[in-house]
Protein backbone atom coordinates (compact mmCIF):
# COMPACT_ATOMS: atom_id res chain seq x y z
CA UNK A 1 0.00 0.00 0.00
CA UNK A 2 2.79 2.14 0.68
CA UNK A 3 4.84 1.57 -2.37
CA UNK A 4 0.93 2.36 -3.98
CA UNK A 5 0.61 5.62 -2.37
CA UNK A 6 4.43 6.45 -3.44
CA UNK A 7 3.81 5.06 -6.45
CA UNK A 8 0.82 8.12 -6.87
CA UNK A 9 2.73 10.81 -5.66
CA UNK A 10 5.17 10.30 -8.14
CA UNK A 11 2.70 10.05 -11.32
CA UNK A 12 0.86 13.42 -9.38
CA UNK A 13 4.18 15.27 -9.79
CA UNK A 14 5.31 14.42 -12.89
CA UNK A 15 1.50 14.86 -14.37
CA UNK A 16 1.98 18.77 -12.88
CA UNK A 17 4.67 19.85 -14.97
CA UNK A 18 3.18 17.58 -18.08
CA UNK A 19 3.64 20.86 -20.65
CA UNK A 20 3.87 20.81 -24.08
CA UNK A 21 2.54 17.41 -25.45
CA UNK A 22 3.37 13.95 -24.64
CA UNK A 23 7.73 14.21 -25.39
CA UNK A 24 8.31 16.20 -21.98
CA UNK A 25 7.90 12.97 -20.55
CA UNK A 26 10.47 11.22 -21.36
CA UNK A 27 12.76 12.92 -19.74
CA UNK A 28 11.09 12.96 -16.90
CA UNK A 29 10.14 9.72 -16.87
CA UNK A 30 13.47 8.61 -17.67
CA UNK A 31 14.94 10.90 -14.56
CA UNK A 32 12.62 8.98 -11.94
CA UNK A 33 12.06 5.62 -13.64
CA UNK A 34 15.62 4.67 -14.41
CA UNK A 35 17.88 6.85 -11.83
CA UNK A 36 15.71 7.44 -9.09
CA UNK A 37 13.21 5.06 -8.56
CA UNK A 38 15.45 2.44 -10.42
CA UNK A 39 12.07 0.50 -11.12
CA UNK A 40 13.00 0.16 -14.54
CA UNK A 41 15.91 -0.51 -16.85
CA UNK A 42 17.37 1.89 -19.62
CA UNK A 43 16.33 -0.85 -21.66
CA UNK A 44 12.92 -1.32 -20.44
CA UNK A 45 12.31 2.24 -20.64
CA UNK A 46 13.11 2.33 -24.37
CA UNK A 47 11.27 -0.76 -25.11
CA UNK A 48 8.22 0.83 -22.68
CA UNK A 49 8.01 3.69 -25.37
CA UNK A 50 8.01 1.34 -28.10
CA UNK A 51 4.69 -0.58 -26.41
CA UNK A 52 2.86 2.53 -25.73
CA UNK A 53 3.29 3.54 -29.42
CA UNK A 54 1.24 0.35 -30.17
CA UNK A 55 -1.71 2.16 -28.97
CA UNK A 56 -4.10 4.79 -30.22
CA UNK A 57 -3.52 6.66 -26.91
CA UNK A 58 -0.98 9.27 -26.07
CA UNK A 59 2.84 8.78 -25.27
CA UNK A 60 1.96 9.22 -21.69
CA UNK A 61 0.69 5.25 -21.77
CA UNK A 62 4.24 5.13 -20.84
CA UNK A 63 2.82 5.35 -17.04
CA UNK A 64 0.89 2.68 -17.46
CA UNK A 65 3.90 0.33 -18.60
CA UNK A 66 6.08 2.00 -15.80
CA UNK A 67 3.36 1.39 -13.16
CA UNK A 68 3.04 -2.10 -14.22
CA UNK A 69 6.29 -2.83 -13.70
CA UNK A 70 6.25 -1.21 -10.21
CA UNK A 71 3.20 -2.36 -9.18
CA UNK A 72 1.20 -5.37 -11.27
CA UNK A 73 -2.26 -4.14 -12.97
CA UNK A 74 -2.79 -1.66 -9.57
CA UNK A 75 -0.08 0.17 -10.13
CA UNK A 76 -0.50 0.57 -13.83
CA UNK A 77 -3.89 2.18 -12.62
CA UNK A 78 -2.74 3.92 -10.15
CA UNK A 79 0.00 5.10 -13.04
CA UNK A 80 -2.69 6.08 -15.27
CA UNK A 81 -5.13 7.66 -13.14
CA UNK A 82 -2.58 10.25 -11.29
CA UNK A 83 -0.47 11.24 -14.40
CA UNK A 84 -3.70 12.16 -16.34
CA UNK A 85 -5.50 13.77 -13.35
CA UNK A 86 -3.53 17.01 -12.76
CA UNK A 87 -4.35 17.84 -16.73
CA UNK A 88 -7.85 16.67 -16.67
CA UNK A 89 -8.78 18.82 -13.88
CA UNK A 90 -7.17 21.93 -15.50
CA UNK A 91 -9.21 20.90 -18.79
CA UNK A 92 -12.56 20.66 -16.90
CA UNK A 93 -11.28 24.02 -14.90
CA UNK A 94 -10.42 25.92 -18.43
CA UNK A 95 -13.41 24.21 -20.13
CA UNK A 96 -15.85 25.73 -17.44
CA UNK A 97 -14.71 29.41 -18.11
CA UNK A 98 -11.97 29.69 -21.44
CA UNK A 99 -13.28 32.95 -22.67
CA UNK A 100 -11.50 34.66 -19.57
CA UNK A 101 -9.13 32.25 -19.63
CA UNK A 102 -8.08 33.33 -23.00
CA UNK A 103 -7.45 36.65 -21.94
CA UNK A 104 -4.55 36.14 -19.27
CA UNK A 105 -1.90 37.40 -20.34
CA UNK A 106 0.82 35.66 -17.39
CA UNK A 107 -0.21 32.08 -19.40
CA UNK A 108 1.26 33.13 -22.64
CA UNK A 109 4.53 34.53 -20.73
CA UNK A 110 4.57 31.34 -18.64
CA UNK A 111 4.52 29.22 -21.64
CA UNK A 112 6.36 31.09 -23.76
CA UNK A 113 9.37 30.39 -21.37
CA UNK A 114 8.02 26.84 -20.88
CA UNK A 115 8.11 25.47 -24.22
CA UNK A 116 10.92 26.28 -25.88
CA UNK A 117 12.70 24.45 -22.71
CA UNK A 118 10.74 22.43 -23.74
CA UNK A 119 12.33 21.67 -27.02
CA UNK A 120 15.56 21.43 -25.38
CA UNK A 121 15.27 18.90 -22.91
CA UNK A 122 13.37 16.29 -25.46
CA UNK A 123 16.57 16.94 -27.43
CA UNK A 124 18.68 16.29 -24.63
CA UNK A 125 16.55 12.92 -24.12
CA UNK A 126 17.40 11.83 -27.66
CA UNK A 127 21.24 12.59 -27.06
CA UNK A 128 21.30 10.56 -23.39
CA UNK A 129 18.87 8.03 -24.65
CA UNK A 130 20.92 7.66 -27.94
CA UNK A 131 24.40 8.11 -26.22
CA UNK A 132 23.45 4.69 -23.90
CA UNK A 133 21.95 2.67 -26.05
CA UNK A 134 22.86 2.79 -29.59
CA UNK A 135 26.43 0.90 -29.38
CA UNK A 136 26.93 -0.65 -33.05
CA UNK A 137 27.19 0.56 -36.54
CA UNK A 138 24.04 -1.41 -37.05
CA UNK A 139 21.90 0.85 -34.51
CA UNK A 140 23.17 4.01 -36.38
CA UNK A 141 21.81 2.70 -39.79
CA UNK A 142 18.60 1.96 -38.08
CA UNK A 143 18.34 5.47 -36.54
CA UNK A 144 19.19 7.03 -39.63
CA UNK A 145 16.30 4.70 -41.91
CA UNK A 146 14.05 5.53 -38.73
CA UNK A 147 14.64 9.27 -38.85
CA UNK A 148 14.28 9.73 -42.53
CA UNK A 149 11.02 7.84 -42.70
CA UNK A 150 9.80 9.67 -39.85
CA UNK A 151 10.71 12.70 -40.98
CA UNK A 152 9.99 12.92 -44.64
CA UNK A 153 7.30 10.24 -44.80
CA UNK A 154 3.99 9.84 -43.61
CA UNK A 155 4.27 6.66 -42.08
CA UNK A 156 2.40 6.14 -39.05
CA UNK A 157 5.01 5.80 -35.84
CA UNK A 158 3.86 2.20 -35.58
CA UNK A 159 4.30 0.81 -38.01
CA UNK A 160 7.88 1.71 -38.32
CA UNK A 161 8.39 0.75 -35.02
CA UNK A 162 7.02 -2.91 -35.81
CA UNK A 163 8.96 -2.67 -39.23
CA UNK A 164 11.94 -2.49 -37.16
CA UNK A 165 11.15 -5.10 -35.19
CA UNK A 166 10.52 -7.01 -37.72
CA UNK A 167 13.99 -6.53 -39.10
CA UNK A 168 15.90 -7.44 -35.61
CA UNK A 169 13.83 -10.50 -35.66
CA UNK A 170 14.37 -11.26 -39.32
CA UNK A 171 18.38 -10.85 -38.96
CA UNK A 172 18.67 -12.37 -35.48
CA UNK A 173 20.02 -9.31 -33.78
CA UNK A 174 21.74 -10.37 -30.20
CA UNK B 1 -23.50 27.69 -23.62
CA UNK B 2 -26.07 24.58 -22.23
CA UNK B 3 -28.90 25.35 -24.29
CA UNK B 4 -27.24 25.46 -27.32
CA UNK B 5 -25.57 22.59 -26.82
CA UNK B 6 -27.74 19.18 -27.53
CA UNK B 7 -28.50 16.69 -24.78
CA UNK B 8 -26.29 13.82 -25.62
CA UNK B 9 -26.81 10.87 -22.94
CA UNK B 10 -23.66 9.56 -20.63
CA UNK B 11 -23.54 6.28 -22.55
CA UNK B 12 -23.53 7.55 -25.81
CA UNK B 13 -20.51 9.97 -25.08
CA UNK B 14 -18.83 6.87 -23.54
CA UNK B 15 -19.87 4.86 -26.17
CA UNK B 16 -18.23 7.14 -29.24
CA UNK B 17 -14.94 8.14 -27.28
CA UNK B 18 -14.52 4.56 -26.54
CA UNK B 19 -14.53 3.86 -30.34
CA UNK B 20 -12.12 6.99 -30.56
CA UNK B 21 -9.61 5.37 -28.49
CA UNK B 22 -9.99 2.00 -29.41
CA UNK B 23 -9.45 2.88 -33.59
CA UNK B 24 -7.26 6.52 -33.42
CA UNK B 25 -4.12 4.39 -34.08
CA UNK B 26 -1.39 6.99 -34.76
CA UNK B 27 -2.25 9.26 -31.88
CA UNK B 28 -1.79 13.05 -31.04
CA UNK B 29 -3.14 14.86 -34.68
CA UNK B 30 -4.71 11.65 -36.08
CA UNK B 31 -7.17 11.38 -32.81
CA UNK B 32 -7.91 15.20 -32.75
CA UNK B 33 -8.87 14.89 -36.86
CA UNK B 34 -10.65 11.73 -35.87
CA UNK B 35 -12.68 13.63 -33.01
CA UNK B 36 -13.84 16.29 -35.12
CA UNK B 37 -14.93 13.89 -38.09
CA UNK B 38 -16.87 12.16 -35.04
CA UNK B 39 -18.29 14.98 -33.10
CA UNK B 40 -18.44 17.58 -35.02
CA UNK B 41 -18.74 16.91 -38.82
CA UNK B 42 -20.97 13.56 -38.47
CA UNK B 43 -22.64 13.56 -34.98
CA UNK B 44 -22.66 17.81 -35.07
CA UNK B 45 -22.68 18.01 -31.18
CA UNK B 46 -20.79 21.03 -31.32
CA UNK B 47 -19.72 24.09 -33.40
CA UNK B 48 -16.00 23.84 -35.60
CA UNK B 49 -15.33 26.93 -34.00
CA UNK B 50 -16.04 25.91 -30.20
CA UNK B 51 -13.85 22.89 -31.17
CA UNK B 52 -10.90 24.63 -32.32
CA UNK B 53 -11.29 27.22 -29.04
CA UNK B 54 -11.40 23.86 -27.28
CA UNK B 55 -7.93 23.04 -29.33
CA UNK B 56 -6.05 25.71 -28.27
CA UNK B 57 -6.10 25.11 -24.97
CA UNK B 58 -5.62 21.43 -25.20
CA UNK B 59 -2.34 21.92 -25.31
CA UNK B 60 -1.10 23.32 -22.37
CA UNK B 61 -1.09 20.47 -19.85
CA UNK B 62 -1.27 17.02 -20.74
CA UNK B 63 -1.68 15.14 -24.09
CA UNK B 64 -3.67 17.15 -27.00
CA UNK B 65 -5.94 14.33 -27.55
CA UNK B 66 -6.85 13.06 -24.01
CA UNK B 67 -7.84 17.09 -23.55
CA UNK B 68 -9.81 17.36 -26.66
CA UNK B 69 -12.06 14.52 -25.58
CA UNK B 70 -12.41 16.14 -22.58
CA UNK B 71 -13.52 19.65 -23.75
CA UNK B 72 -16.03 17.98 -25.98
CA UNK B 73 -17.52 15.65 -23.00
CA UNK B 74 -17.50 18.83 -20.51
CA UNK B 75 -18.86 20.99 -23.20
CA UNK B 76 -21.74 18.50 -24.29
CA UNK B 77 -22.33 16.92 -19.65
CA UNK B 78 -20.56 19.33 -18.19
CA UNK B 79 -17.79 17.79 -15.54
CA UNK B 80 -19.16 14.54 -15.82
CA UNK B 81 -19.30 14.53 -19.33
CA UNK B 82 -15.38 15.48 -19.24
CA UNK B 83 -14.32 12.69 -17.21
CA UNK B 84 -16.74 10.34 -19.23
CA UNK B 85 -14.78 11.03 -22.19
CA UNK B 86 -11.58 10.98 -20.84
CA UNK B 87 -11.48 7.87 -19.48
CA UNK B 88 -13.74 5.80 -22.16
CA UNK B 89 -10.75 7.39 -24.55
CA UNK B 90 -8.03 6.13 -22.72
CA UNK B 91 -9.64 2.66 -21.41
CA UNK B 92 -8.64 0.90 -24.76
CA UNK B 93 -5.15 1.74 -25.07
CA UNK B 94 -4.73 1.34 -21.36
CA UNK B 95 -5.93 -2.14 -21.59
CA UNK B 96 -3.89 -2.87 -24.23
CA UNK B 97 -0.87 -1.82 -22.66
CA UNK B 98 -1.33 -3.58 -19.50
CA UNK B 99 -1.77 -6.54 -21.84
CA UNK B 100 1.52 -6.05 -23.54
CA UNK B 101 3.14 -4.92 -20.31
CA UNK B 102 2.07 -7.89 -18.93
CA UNK B 103 3.73 -10.20 -22.13
CA UNK B 104 6.48 -8.31 -21.99
CA UNK B 105 7.51 -8.74 -18.78
CA UNK B 106 6.95 -12.33 -18.94
CA UNK B 107 8.51 -13.07 -21.70
CA UNK B 108 11.04 -10.36 -22.99
CA UNK B 109 13.88 -12.88 -22.12
CA UNK B 110 12.85 -14.89 -25.39
CA UNK B 111 15.59 -14.78 -28.05
CA UNK B 112 13.45 -14.03 -30.86
CA UNK B 113 11.40 -11.36 -28.90
CA UNK B 114 14.56 -10.08 -27.44
CA UNK B 115 15.89 -9.32 -31.32
CA UNK B 116 12.69 -7.63 -32.42
CA UNK B 117 13.18 -4.85 -29.12
CA UNK B 118 16.81 -4.52 -30.64
CA UNK B 119 15.42 -3.83 -33.52
CA UNK B 120 13.18 -1.01 -32.32
CA UNK B 121 15.31 0.52 -29.97
CA UNK B 122 17.07 2.97 -32.28
CA UNK B 123 13.62 3.81 -33.99
CA UNK B 124 12.55 5.07 -30.71
CA UNK B 125 15.65 7.46 -30.95
CA UNK B 126 14.72 8.43 -34.17
CA UNK B 127 10.87 9.06 -32.75
CA UNK B 128 12.09 11.29 -29.99
CA UNK B 129 14.35 13.56 -32.19
CA UNK B 130 11.92 13.86 -35.12
CA UNK B 131 9.36 15.43 -32.24
CA UNK B 132 11.69 17.47 -31.15
CA UNK B 133 12.68 18.83 -34.44
CA UNK B 134 8.83 19.26 -34.97
CA UNK B 135 8.97 21.31 -31.50
CA UNK B 136 12.03 23.32 -32.40
CA UNK B 137 9.92 24.57 -35.72
CA UNK B 138 6.93 26.01 -33.75
CA UNK B 139 8.57 26.93 -30.44
CA UNK B 140 11.80 27.52 -31.24
CA UNK B 141 12.26 30.15 -33.75
CA UNK B 142 13.18 33.26 -32.17
CA UNK B 143 16.90 33.87 -30.95
CA UNK B 144 15.15 34.20 -28.01
CA UNK B 145 13.37 31.28 -27.64
CA UNK B 146 15.98 29.14 -29.20
CA UNK B 147 19.08 30.38 -26.40
CA UNK B 148 16.13 28.78 -24.07
CA UNK B 149 16.14 25.54 -26.08
CA UNK B 150 20.14 25.47 -26.25
CA UNK B 151 20.43 26.13 -22.59
CA UNK B 152 17.96 23.18 -21.46
CA UNK B 153 19.39 20.81 -23.46
CA UNK B 154 23.19 21.85 -21.92
CA UNK B 155 21.57 21.44 -18.35
CA UNK B 156 19.63 18.54 -18.94
CA UNK B 157 22.37 16.95 -21.41
CA UNK B 158 25.54 17.70 -20.18
CA UNK B 159 25.01 19.03 -16.46
CA UNK B 160 22.38 16.28 -15.63
CA UNK B 161 19.75 19.20 -14.23
CA UNK B 162 16.45 17.83 -13.39
CA UNK B 163 13.69 18.68 -16.25
CA UNK B 164 11.90 19.48 -13.36
CA UNK B 165 14.07 22.01 -12.43
CA UNK B 166 14.63 23.27 -15.93
CA UNK B 167 11.07 23.71 -16.71
CA UNK B 168 10.40 25.49 -13.36
CA UNK B 169 13.32 28.40 -14.18
CA UNK B 170 11.85 28.86 -17.71
CA UNK B 171 8.22 29.31 -16.66
CA UNK B 172 9.97 31.98 -14.47
CA UNK B 173 11.96 33.39 -17.02
CA UNK B 174 8.85 33.63 -19.02
CA UNK B 175 6.84 35.60 -16.58
CA UNK B 176 9.64 37.70 -15.87
CA UNK B 177 10.26 38.65 -19.04
CA UNK B 178 6.44 39.57 -19.92
CA UNK B 179 6.29 41.76 -16.80
CA UNK B 180 9.38 43.78 -18.50
CA UNK B 181 8.08 43.95 -21.66
CA UNK B 182 4.45 45.43 -19.60
CA UNK B 183 6.62 47.41 -17.86
CA UNK B 184 8.18 49.48 -20.83
CA UNK B 185 4.99 49.76 -22.52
Amino acid sequence: MAALLQLCGVFLKIGVVFFGGGYVLIPLLHRVMVDQMQWLSLKEFLDGVALSQLTPGPLAMLATFSGFKAGGFAGALAGTVCIFLPCTALMLLISSRYRQFSKIQAVKHFLNGILPAVVGLVLAAAFTLGRNSLVSARDFILLGAGFLLLQFTAIAPMAVILGAAAVGLLLNFS
Amino acid sequence: MEKKAQKVSLAELAATFFMIGATGFGGGMAVVALIERRCVNEKKWLEHTEFMHGLAFSQILGPFSLNSCTFVGYYLRGALGGIVAATSFIAPSFLLVCLLSLLYFRYHQLPELKSALLGSNPIVIALILVAALGMARKNATRWHSAAIALIAFAASAFFGVNGLTVLAIAGCWGLYQGWRAGRSN
